[in-house]
């Protein structure tokens, strides 16, 4: 390797190294940001968002959202997101939320797919909301309390089976 | 099980929220399942409203058993 060669690796390098840097920083930038442009947000950015009037999407079946949901929140199971989300604007921000955040982040993985631009997802679920909750449109509002929130303010019974 | 269950869901409508999770299909259920460190099926757990668990009870059960543990919720 004579001189000059050494010298445009070392430039070379130099600038790889500054674009290494510089997308670093970015990507760091963007996960601490206050108020995240899209992805995952606790219940304080959630209800930030909501006053903003970003539509709220719950991915669970119909029994778990009668059971209780987040105030203003409009159901639409998981396997019925694809459906339903052609009738939407990707423009506009949307955040889904489910029991615990596993079914919301696969719908936020089929809402960017299919080109929503800005995509919340809850990712602690209801169960660990603690703003209004409400058992039907326009029913009785229980105040935020953790898991029991999902169900309204009732006790719960849980079963976890499995069909053998 | 599962006539016992849908049973009992009618005879406590409105007073107990009935949330049932196939551990196999759903992640959340798992999920949730080990939250409650829940490792055999079935596992019924009773939380009271404040959040506390009430009851937690593992394998084949009778009705009786669940209706004492649903009486017992508060």
């Amino acid at each position: 390797m004579d001189r000059r060669t050494a010298v445009s690796v070392s430039r070379w390098l130099t600038f790889v190294l500054a674009a290494v840097a510089v997308v670093g920083v970015l990507t760091m930038t963007g996960c601490n940001s206050a108020m995240p442009t899209a992805g995952n947000v606790d219940n304080k950015t959630a209800k930030a968002l909501a006053d903003k009037g970003v539509r709220f999407v719950d991915v669970r079946t119909p029994s778990e959202f009668d059971a209780g949901h987040v105030r203003g929140a409009e159901n639409v199971p998981l396997d019925q997101l694809p459906t339903a989300l052609t009738a939407w604007d990707p423009a506009k921000p949307v955040l889904v939320y489910c029991a615990t955040g596993a079914r919301s982040a696969e719908a936020m993985t089929i809402l960017t797919g299919a080109g929503f631009k800005t995509v919340y997802n809850l990712t602690q679920g209801i169960v660990a909301w603690d703003g209004e909750v409400t058992t039907a449109p326009g029913g009785a509002v229980a105040a935020g309390g953790g898991i029991n929130a999902a169900a309204g303010g009732l006790p719960i019974m849980y079963e976890f089976y499995t069909d053998w | 099980m599962k006539p016992v269950v849908d049973g009992l869901k009618k005879q406590y409508e409105g007073k107990v929220a009935f949330l049932l999770y196939d551990v196999e299909k759903s992640k959340e259920g798992a999920q949730l399942a080990q939250q409650f460190g829940a490792q055999f099926v079935p596992t019924f757990v009773f939380v009271n409203t404040d959040g506390s668990t009430s009851d937690q009870i593992v394998g084949e059960v009778t009705e009786a058993q669940l209706t004492k543990a649903l009486d017992k919720l508060k």
